[in-house]
């Protein structure tokens, strides 16, 4: 290739002197501005530039020959000219941007050279400039066709992201090739997004400064990226307040690798859904109460407690079940629950009011867990149900609500359930002289099971019933969980009789693996979270999906409904790693939770609607208030791998998780004392934080492994080798958890 | 350049009878192929999640070749990992190769059925009972979780949740270092090997003068206390080394200015062990009967422990009780610890404590009593203790209120004597013929 082009260039030349002595006229370099372009649709033609060797003395031979000739100006042009090459005739760069690729590496190392020995109160701002600023230079290098240099930028600067951008890494790393660039979703995220990051107005200013002085060095090409790629949002350092204040942004460099809650790319205004930057401060607002109850059920449930508080009188100092539930109703005032009308429930049954009834009882009589007293957590009691024989095939477990029944998903597409009690699971199409079995299995997937959803149940006590002798098979059918239904990677969702344990309903919408599964907490509809980036809501009794819920940019990981059914929550993964509060009604987006770095793995709504808890598959629970759309704290403990499975006590101060660490952890959920912003600053920062920071960065030195474990953790219970999947509180304060013991 | 060797690119393309390929072309796809391997690992990936794995397997590739629109590969379905053998063709360019095993059609038809996988069960155990994680088998022990991170450290953390969790015997550091000044140490050093001279008594007793007086050894006391405990477990066959360790804890007692009541409970286990201990002194070189005295002296320094310390410890004279009265009534242990557990508990509680305690166990004793007397070996002893409950139920008459009216006579009054505490000591009783006395012993009947 060198060779022709070379030849251009020196015939190029000769043609100019030709022009020149024929007609005395300027003529533009215009094939060295060319070569000079900015962006080639091809690969530059760097090597073309390169004059072969012995042409280097070429110019000052026919500098001494125009003088010699007495061409003075073309002479003086050619001087010009040559000024801004180098000894062997190639183009000497002086602005960044004209080194082709190279130009990423000058800016990128500018910027990092920068961000290491800004001050220290600007450092951990700016630090987190270089995430975005490292993949957009990839992105361009690779989009420009610079293949080479754009795999040995990823090479050079991809060490310090590995900790918190592992995944994206991973994503990215293999992109060489524009059309990649165009296929690739998280480049197209990043591409087509403009990454948001809050500065404080002197950091911002400093770095401009900087950029600025160093123009030439590179900067240009940062601010270019910077302009046409990044949104950032600058404040005021005082105004903010102590969100930025100079101590918790200290804090925050110690745990650099967790981003502020309105960075990346589906940035937004802390709490609101509204992406958009001038977006009013506002927040959409939410009826967080429970749902109330249907006048005629409240009526027969009342009707029913009398009955039974003249049967079983309260035992003294207690209330009677009458005065429990009319508490429990007045408890709410009346402007933040949501209207019955908008969300329509068939009529309720006989079950409902035993249901009810039932929950009334429990709530009276349950050990309660109030929180830390005398600054222990409450002692909680687990039961695990350990499988065995699995082969690692399991990839979901579920418990019903009566605590009778479990159900695990396999990737052998079938489901299995079984009797906790191991009682014959019977059904009225046996054959008549088949052997009772505890256990079943519903076969119908043509695709790996990954949710599984009880209808919801209440545990009744087999001597609620005043008559002792047929009160066993009433009892059946009233209490057990009539429906089970299961996603799968088929795409479809299974509806399943738990009366006959046949397939009643298939439902058929999504068109990738359904990941997530969730039945209201009233029944009746139920929540879907798919591979193909929606999460659709569904009635039991239609087959195609009543609402969509569309806006998340990666797979919908995790599903959950808010205790008043009004409400649902989606997670997602890949580079999207939000959380979402999607009103039920309306399907839009009410809320935008960001600040996790690896992919949701569960996500568990309080039961007393306010707080909702969402862990990632890096160990990390995080907690958002949902009235105010903020985080509240954020639980470290767990190993990497993924925690399965979270849910609330009753009384939403406990929260438990299970992981693939194989331990299930007990979290004290309380806010630490005044204010939540404050008391988060005193728990991380004050006086004592100064030994802790020390400790846990040589830790970090020591072991890369090493996890923090948070204060807030009340206790963890490791289990013999088997990744918890799933963990419930029962009604009664109990938790349950199941796992699958892999030696 | 890229990973994936482009000549495999020109091998496919000659496959596929595209015979000669551009060098850029052959680089440009094989980046692509890298890039698309990628991709179908990325997309595997999410399978392996969601079927909460940590390995990826062939079903995950098919699953992700399926959502990518691409025809999965068939015949490498198994959960096991796949086998991959080397073969050389040439130095230094290794192939691999997927290792299929060669079946015979006619050894597989005719082979007996595999045996059939065990079906999945579940087992049920209690993983915490009120956030205390029990040990039982299927609990993993504290071993396996060493490895583990499972409290929070650091300042925020609550230290009382290791101590729930039960793996509490982690070394706490005390925050302020003890410095002891050379010269205590020095101090400290000389008096105790003054204490232990048996040769030198002055030197011993211008110790034991000095810490019954010296003001300044209060940061000396847990050094004594435990010195103390030390020779008095390793040296329970040294009478000499014993009573002066009692003599050192009297001294330090005595000491006005120092503030002992903190040290009480350490220092109670050592005093109990000269006055109750089994073996006490070797009877060889001591005599037998010489550990009586040392158990006498203990008994007295416990009694005014007790008398100076019972009111800041409620526990303390209960406890000293319960210790004292079991062992007086374990009928295997020697007479010596007889012998100091009634001393201990008269030093105790008095004549309340032996009218309750020891009066209503006397009858019972007795067949000790008789056993021991009847015995040429312990007659000596027995005797001792014999005297001891005389001299306690001595004390129960100097308090006795003597509202009996009279008492029978002669034979029936021993009768009711050796009924009342024995053939042994109701015969002893009865001789003295202190009729305060013998109404004090059978006050008994009318209080009970």
């Amino acid at each position: 290739m060198a060779a022709p082009s070379s030849s251009v260039q020196r015939n190029n030349l000769l043609y100019r002197l030709h022009l020149e002595a024929l007609n005395r006229i300027n003529v533009s370099t215009a094939a060295s501005e060319s070569i000079r372009s900015q962006s080639p649709p091809f690969p530059p033609p760097v090597s073309s530039i390169r004059l072969p060797h012995r042409d280097a003395y070429l110019i000052p031979q026919v500098l001494e020959y125009l003088a010699k000739k007495g061409y003075s100006r073309t002479e003086a042009m050619l001087r010009r000219e040559s000024a801004h090459q180098d000894a062997e005739g190639r183009p000497i760069i002086t602005r960044a941007e004209d080194a082709g690729g190279d130009a990423y590496f000058k800016g990128y190392e500018l910027l990092s050279r920068f961000v290491d020995n800004v001050l220290d109160i600007y450092e951990p701002e700016l630090r987190r400039l270089l995430w975005p600023l490292f993949v957009y230079s990839f992105l361009t290098l690779a989009a420009d066709y610079y293949p080479k240099d754009c795999s040995r930028f990823m090479q050079t600067y991809r060490e310090p992201f590995e900790k918190e951008h592992q995944d994206d890494l991973r994503a990215l790393s293999p992109i060489t090739l524009p059309e990649h660039v165009q296929t690739n979703n998280i480049a197209q995220l990043y591409r087509n997004n403009k990454y948001r990051l809050t500065l404080t107005n002197m950091a911002f200013t400093t770095l401009v400064q900087y950029l600025e002085a160093h123009d030439r060095e590179g900067g240009s090409v940062i601010v270019n990226l910077i302009h046409n790629n990044l949104n950032i949002v600058t404040v005021d350092r005082v105004a903010v307040g102590a969100e930025r204040s100079l101590t918790k942004l200290l804090n925050q460099s110690r745990e650099s690798d967790v981003p502020a809650e309105d960075e990346g790319i589906p940035g937004h205004n802390p709490g609101s859904a509204n992406t958009d930057r001038n977006a009013p401060p506002v927040l959409a607002k939410l009826a967080l109460g429970p749902m109330p109850m249907e006048p005629d059920l409240m009526e027969d449930v009342k009707a029913e407690l009398q009955e039974h508080d003249a049967a079983n009188p309260p035992a003294p100092g207690r209330n009677s079940l009458v005065e429990e539930f009319e508490q429990r109703i007045k408890r709410e005032p009346t402007d933040d629950v949501p209207s019955r009308d908008t969300i329509p429930y068939p009529p309720s049954l006989a079950r409902d009011v035993q249901m009810e009834v039932q929950k009334i009882k429990e709530n009276r009589d349950r050990f309660k867990i109030e929180g830390r007293t005398g600054g222990v957590g409450p002692g909680v009691s687990v039961c695990m149900f350990t499988f065995h024989n699995t082969f690692d095939s399991i990839n979901c477990l579920e418990f019903s609500g009566d605590n009778l029944l479990v159900a695990a998903g396999t990737s052998e597409s079938y489901i299995r359930v079984w009797s906790l009690e191991n009682k014959p699971l019977t059904s009225p199409l046996d054959a008549p002289n088949s052997q009772p079995c505890s256990s079943r299995r519903l076969i119908g997937h043509s695709g790996p099971v990954y949710a599984l959803s009880f209808s919801p149940s209440v545990a009744l006590p087999e001597t609620t019933t005043t008559n002792g002798t047929s009160s066993n098979i009433s009892n059946l059918t009233s209490s057990h969980p009539h429906y089970l239904i299961s996603s799968s990677a088929d795409g479809t969702i299974r509806l399943w009789s738990l009366a006959t344990y046949t397939n009643l309903v298939v439902y058929r919408s999504h068109a990738s693996p359904i990941w997530s599964l969730s039945f209201s907490p009233f029944g009746h509809y139920f929540l879907s979270g798919s591979a193909d980036r929606t999460a659709r809501l569904w009635s039991t009794s239609a087959i195609s999906p009543l609402r969509l819920f569309v806006g998340h940019d990666a797979d919908i990981e995790a599903v959950a409904w808010h205790p008043n059914s009004a409400y649902v929550f989606t997670g997602s993964g890949g580079a999207d790693r939000s959380v979402r509060m999607w009103d039920l009604q309306r399907g839009t987006a009410v809320r935008l939770f960001t600040g996790h770095v690896g992919n949701i793995t569960a996500l568990s709504c309080a039961p007393n609607g306010k707080v909702v808890a969402s862990a990632d598959d890096r160990g990390e629970i995080l907690l958002w208030d949902l009235a105010a759309g903020r985080l509240l704290k954020r639980l470290r403990g767990h190993a990497k791998g993924g925690i399965w499975s979270l849910d609330w006590s009753v009384e939403s101060s406990v929260l438990v998780s299970g992981g693939a660490d194989g331990t299930v952890r007990v979290w004290d959920v309380a806010a630490p004392e005044g204010k939540v912003g404050e008391g988060k600053v005193v728990a991380e920062g004050g006086s004592g934080t100064k030994v802790d920071g020390q400790g846990t960065a040589a830790a970090k030195k020591g072991k890369g492994k090493e996890v923090a474990v948070s204060a807030d953790q009340i206790s963890a219970f490791p289990t013999k080798k088997s990744p918890v999947y799933k963990v419930r509180f029962t009604q009664m304060n109990l938790v349950m958890a199941g796992g699958a013991y892999l030696p | 350049m890229s990973v994936w060797n482009p000549d495999n690119i020109t091998d496919v393309a000659e496959s596929v009878g595209v015979g000669t390929l551009q060098k850029d072309v052959v680089e440009h796809l094989a980046r692509d192929v890298e890039y698309r391997i990628g991709q179908v690992l990325e997309e595997a990936l999410k399978f392996m999640r969601h079927g909460k794995r940590t390995t990826l397997g062939t079903q995950d590739i098919s699953q992700a070749l399926r959502v990518l629109d691409v025809e999965p590969l068939y015949g490498y379905e198994s959960t096991r990992p796949l086998r991959f053998g080397e073969a050389s063709i040439g130095p230094g360019q290794p192939l691999f190769y997927v290792e299929d095993e060669e079946v015979d059609f006619e050894k597989l038809i005719n082979a007996p059925l595999p045996k059939v996988p065990r079906e999945i069960s579940f087992t049920a155990h209690w993983l915490a009972v009120e956030g205390v994680q029990p040990s039982i088998p299927q609990n993993p022990t504290s071993a396996d979780q060493r490895h583990q991170e499972l409290l929070p450290k650091g300042p925020g953390a609550n230290p009382n949740l290791a101590a729930i969790s039960g793996n509490d015997n982690v070394a706490v550091k005390p925050l302020v270092k003890h410095v002891l000044s050379k010269e205590l140490q020095l101090y400290f050093e000389r008096i105790c090997a003054a204490i232990l001279d048996e040769t030198n008594d002055e030197y011993r007793a211008a110790a034991y003068a000095s810490l019954r007086t010296d003001p300044g050894l209060h940061q000396l006391v847990p050094y004594f206390i435990q010195f103390v405990a030390d020779k008095v477990t390793h040296n329970l066959k040294s009478l000499f080394t014993l009573t002066q360790m009692l003599q050192l804890v009297t001294a330090l007692l005595d000491n006005p200015s120092l503030y002992i009541a903190p040290y009480v409970a350490s220092i109670v286990p050592s005093v109990l062990t000269c006055l109750i201990g089994k073996h006490l002194g070797s009877p060889d070189r001591d005599g037998p009967t010489a550990h009586f005295a040392l158990r006498d002296f203990a008994a007295s320094l416990l009694a005014s422990i007790a008398r100076k310390h019972g009111q800041s410890s409620s526990t303390l004279k209960p406890r000293i009780a319960r210790s004292c009265l079991k062992h007086f009534l374990d009928s295997h242990k020697p007479f010596g610890t007889h012998y100091g557990a009634i001393l201990g508990l008269q030093g105790i509680s008095g004549s309340a404590g032996i009218r309750t305690l020891i009066l209503p166990n006397l009858k019972a004793y007795d067949l000790v009593l008789e056993q021991g007397i009847a015995d040429d070996q312990k007659k000596e002893q027995a005797q001792v203790v014999v005297a001891a409950l005389m001299r306690a139920l001595e004390s129960l008459e100097k308090d006795a209120v003597n509202v009996m009216n009279g008492h029978p006579e002669g034979n029936e009054l021993k009768e009711k004597l050796v009924d009342t505490i024995g053939e042994v000591l109701g015969a002893k009783v009865f001789e003295t013929g202190r009729s305060s006395l013998i109404s004090a012993v059978l006050e008994k009947d009318t209080t009970v």
